[in-house]
């Protein structure tokens, strides 16, 4: 769960006394749009993003992206004019629940990660959190995801994984998300079989309430109600 | 009328899957029983299962992978490669058979023998990847025989229509790759059923780019759904292609009253769609169409969508 394990450690950093149109060239070459600025022994200063280049250029220079020539007779800026200085950073040991809060909190797409000695050593991004949600919901394992409304009392999910063991069906994961019903649960477990119908059967005949899948959700803006 | 053939064998019912298992030695009873009633068997090819040549299947699944299966039935194991796949001691035999018979109405095919045909084999295919058996699947009948087509009589376009419930990853990524063999499978979204593949931006790879669609149907989705997505993603690209033979995953598991998922097709519907596939193969493919049985567990309803499915290959 630690940001260690899921930040990338090969970092593509920056000098701050480089052009912007460089520093624009790099990110679109790895294909990234976060770049710390670092310097001497890749100590953090600052992270630029791809928003802040593009909001540095004039319109017309940005949608010409071919004639590099023109386009550095326009501008003298370096990556240390425009870089966000002293940027927020996690360390390797902040866990990928507080990336989360912290990336929705100060609404930014990544965040560098430096250790205890003021090193860089990586960073994260939303794109390696959802990469992490997206093992958690079992993505790209075969499988069948059904939905289960519990009473929100303990022993319920007991049942539930007892019945599903009595059928030899493993688990790929397990959700259970907030219901807008009070007092209930949803409960997703993603099941590692193509042959639920005997499963689903028992549930009903124990009494749980199966949802309509066209009704299934994990997250709800508010005002979506 | 068409000669159509009818590849049935009472030892596809030797694939013992136990008591509780929905892939089951009566579903292909039913088929046989609504065939049979309606008087249709006087009238086709009726063509036993022959043994597959290892050397077909080798042509798919990795020779390790074949072995292997084989040895674990032999070694009396009771399921291969995952708990969906149950096994009994015939199970390696009666797949060889399924593969085989299936190739066997190819040969007859081309010969001009018979126009077309529906094969009643169990265990069913399209889950099969090359190195692992899942989803009910262990040789991946229609991979294999789309590979045999091509070497052994020299068809460059095969196009396939996967319309079970479930999207047929195996045959995706067999030939996702190939832009020699167009695979289309209409299925409920994989977001909400197995195996989780199948999704509209899954457009084939590398020379395959453009060779593999995907039309997901969302829970519920019946009649309606179908036909429009139909119309809109297999007819226009497959009158692209052209293909000189159509191989189809008949899957029944899509019927209303099959309780494998949420998708609501009347039982009209899939003679509809396999009216639209037939009109296609008489178009591009002088008539030459094979369909192979896949999913399906209705009982009930397995006997009238089997006649059906006749009744469409035989008068179009």
């Amino acid at each position: 769960m630690f940001v260690s394990r899921s930040m990338i450690r090969k970092v593509i950093t920056i000098d701050k006394n480089i052009d912007i149109l460089d520093a624009q060239e790099k990110m679109a070459e790895n294909q990234i749009r976060h770049l710390p600025v670092v310097e001497g022994e890749n100590h953090l200063i600052g992270v630029v993003t791809d928003r802040d280049i593009r909001s540095a250029l004039p319109y017309s220079i940005f949608k010409k992206s071919d004639c590099s020539k023109a386009r550095k007779k326009v501008t003298s800026l370096t990556v240390g004019d425009i870089m966000t200085e002293k940027p927020f950073y996690l360390s390797p040991m902040d866990t990928i629940q507080d990336a989360i809060l912290l990336i929705e909190q100060k609404r930014v797409g990544a965040f560098p990660v430096v250790d205890e000695n003021d090193k860089l050593v990586g960073i994260i991004s939303v794109r390696d959190l959802l990469r992490a949600f997206s093992n958690v919901l079992g993505l790209g394992e075969p499988g069948t995801l059904i939905c289960i409304i519990i009473d929100e009392k303990i022993g319920q999910l007991k049942k539930i994984v007892d019945i599903i063991t009595e059928e030899k069906i493993g688990f790929g994961s397990v959700l259970v998300a907030r219901y807008w019903e009070e007092g209930k649960r949803a409960v997703f477990p993603y099941l590692l079989t193509n042959n639920v119908s005997r499963v689903k059967r028992r549930l009903k005949d124990m009494g749980y309430v199966l949802l309509d899948p066209m009704q299934w959700y994990i997250d709800q803006l508010p005002g979506n109600e | 009328m068409k000669k159509t053939g009818f590849l049935y064998d009472e030892r596809y019912q030797l694939h013992n899957t136990g008591n509780f298992h929905p892939e089951m030695p009566q579903r292909l009873k039913a088929i046989y029983k609504g065939i049979k009633d309606a008087g249709i068997l006087n009238i086709v090819s009726l063509i036993p299962a022959v043994h597959a040549d290892q050397s077909w299947i080798k042509t798919v699944h990795d020779l390790n992978y074949i072995l292997r299966f084989e040895e674990a039935c032999l070694s009396g194991m009771t399921d291969f490669d995952c708990p969906d796949n149950i096994m009994g001691p015939e199970t390696y035999e009666v797949a060889m058979l399924a593969t085989g018979g299936i190739i066997d109405i190819a040969a007859r095919i081309m010969k001009g023998e018979i126009d077309n045909a529906f094969c009643a084999v169990r265990p069913p295919g399209h889950h099969a990847e090359k190195n692992k058996a899942m989803g009910f699947c262990y040789f991946n009948n229609i991979a294999i025989v789309a590979r045999y087509l091509q070497i052994k009589w020299g068809i460059a376009r095969v196009g396939i229509v996967d319309f079970d419930v479930h999207h047929g990853n195996g045959t995706q990524h067999i030939f996702e790759q190939d832009p020699t063999v167009f695979y289309y499978s209409i299925h409920q979204h994989p977001s909400f059923a197995y195996p989780g593949t199948g999704r509209e931006f899954e457009e084939g790879t590398l020379a395959g780019m453009g060779f593999t669609k995907n039309s997901p149907v969302l829970p519920g989705g019946g009649d309606t759904e179908y036909k429009r997505l139909l119309e809109r993603d297999l007819f226009p690209a497959f009158d692209t292609f052209k293909p000189q033979i159509i191989l189809v995953s008949a899957g029944f598991d899509a019927h209303e009253d099959d309780n494998m998922s949420d998708i609501r097709l009347t039982t009209q519907a899939f003679s509809w769609i396999m009216k639209r596939i037939v009109e296609m193969a008489d178009k591009y493919s002088d008539g030459r169409l094979i369909s192979l049985l896949e999913g399906g567990y209705s009982i009930k309803r397995l006997p009238e969508l089997a006649k059906d499915h006749m009744n469409v290959l035989m008068n179009g």
